[in-house]
């Protein structure tokens, strides 16, 4: 598979990861951007052997997507003191009630990455984990969590 | 909603990339360079079981079926005679030096032969005996031992310079030959210098034998007499010895020597290189374990730290 194959295959699976990740559709456009560009550079450490090209994406993708983390977390305690954080009028996917779209804003950066991986882009609980950086059993346990509070906030919207 | 309708609803939705994304990896993904061929471990073994093979396979079969025997000979024959007639005429060819009959010359030979048992050693001396004898020769001496299957002999044999080269092709029959040298020394030189030094004694005596007798006359007469007798017995010497050549020979059983072999199979090379492996894998065991653990532990510490700074990042 050649890169040009790998990013017309996967550009949808990582740009929803990023915008499910982010919470941030501008940002995920970005981030979409420079992951394919980090990945082109490193696309001669890819190893079909020890995964997919779309678990390796993420991968990439996670790693941008944390230095993104980072640098507005800087960002923020900047300007918090000047103003206060502009709420944004954000929807994660087409068919989404918009129960469920406050259910997953309500959920942390973290459980929404882990729901993106399991249920929107379907990896099984080995290619999530290794994506993740932790064990299967976490990653599982991890999605249950965020399932159950997605639960319990539709019931309250309810 | 039940937890199962929540999933089917999250995997019913569908995230697609906006256009001017795509085409922004698009124009990424077009600077790509050609995929270069990877070497992987399943390649690598496809060209290393045949090398490996093929080296194994030359190990085994360039070295010796079966090992060399433990019986070294140190003396090789420098020919060995297939026929009597043929090592006769090889013998007497090998001793053709030319032989001018106006000259005399002082002839000298050395011929070494191989026996093959210490019982021919003493044959061949009887057998050089009797060859020497039958050509008008002596032998002047004769020097043999043996030591179990070990057997040396070493004659000086006398035999007329005329019937040399016959002589020798007989001796070189006795065995096989290993080494054979031959020198001739031109005595008519010394003769002839000789003969005019007698001549000029003899000069000076008969003009001393005219002069009128006294002591001192005849003192000088009688140192010149001893003079003149003294260089016809070295020129009768000379000629005598040169009227018969001087052939030493030498016989004897191959020097046979035990060699102390060890017994190495074909594969004795990997196996010293194995030891070798081992005992360097033991010594950077030793050495690199403590290291390595310690990195192992500043890895696994860098990892907690991240890990939790992750965690706090993504309020997980």
């Amino acid at each position: 598979m050649t890169f040009q194959q790998a990013a017309e295959a996967h550009l949808d699976d990582v740009y929803g990861y990023l915008t499910w990740f982010t919470s941030d559709r501008f940002a995920a456009e970005d981030l979409t951007a420079v992951t394919f560009e980090r990945a082109l550079r490193l696309w001669h450490r890819f190893d079909p052997d020890r995964g997919s090209a779309r678990t390796w994406l993420c991968q990439v993708a996670r790693t941008v997507a944390l230095d993104h983390f980072r640098s507005e977390r800087r960002r923020a305690r900047r300007e918090e003191l000047a103003a206060a954080p502009e709420a944004i009028d954000f929807r994660f996917a087409e068919g989404l009630s918009p129960d469920l779209e406050s259910a997953l804003a309500r959920l942390t950066a973290g459980e929404r990455e882990v729901v993106a991986l399991r249920v929107l882009l379907d990896l099984d609980a080995g290619a999530a984990a290794r994506v993740l950086g932790i064990s299967p059993t976490n990653c599982t346990t991890r999605l249950n969590r965020a399932l159950k509070k997605l639960e319990e906030a539709l019931h309250v919207a309810a | 909603m039940s937890q199962r309708d929540l999933v089917a609803e999250l995997r019913a939705a569908h995230v697609d990339a906006p256009p001017e994304v795509r085409e922004r990896v698009r124009l990424i993904a077009a600077g790509a360079p050609a995929p270069p061929r990877r070497i992987t471990w399943r390649r690598s073994l496809v060209v290393l079981v045949p090398v490996a093979a093929a080296l194994a396979a030359t190990v085994v079969f360039t070295r010796p079926a079966k090992q060399q025997p433990t019986v070294l000979e140190l003396s090789k024959p420098a020919r060995i005679a297939p026929n009597v007639g043929a090592a006769t005429d090889k013998a007497a060819k090998a001793f053709a030096v030319p032989s001018p009959t106006n000259r005399v010359q002082k002839y000298e030979a050395t011929l070494s032969l191989r026996v093959e048992h210490a019982g021919d050693v003493s044959d061949g001396v009887k057998r050089a005996l009797r060859i020497t004898t039958s050509f008008g020769g002596y032998s002047s001496s004769v020097h043999a031992e043996t030591h179990g299957s070990r057997a040396v002999a070493n004659l000086k044999l006398r035999i007329p310079r005329s019937r040399i080269q016959e002589a020798m092709a007989k001796l070189a029959q006795l065995g096989t030959i290993t080494d054979e040298n031959v020198s001739t020394v031109d005595q008519t030189a010394l003769l002839n210098t000789t003969a005019r030094e007698i001549t000029r004694l003899q000069k000076q005596l008969a003009t001393l034998r005219t002069e009128p007798k006294s002591d001192e006359n005849d003192r000088r007469i009688a140192a010149l007499v001893t003079r003149i007798e003294r260089l016809q017995r070295g020129e009768a010497t000379t000629r005598r010895n040169a009227h018969f050549a001087t052939v030493s020979l030498h016989l004897e059983t191959p020097l046979v020597v035990r060699v102390q072999k060890h017994e190495h199979g074909p594969l004795h090379g990997v196996v010293v290189a194995l030891t070798w492996l081992g005992i360097g894998a033991i010594y950077a065991l030793a050495i690199g374990a403590p290291v390595g653990l310690l990195f192992v532990l500043i890895w696994l510490g860098v990892r907690v730290v991240r890990r939790r700074r992750e965690n706090a990042l993504l309020q997980i």
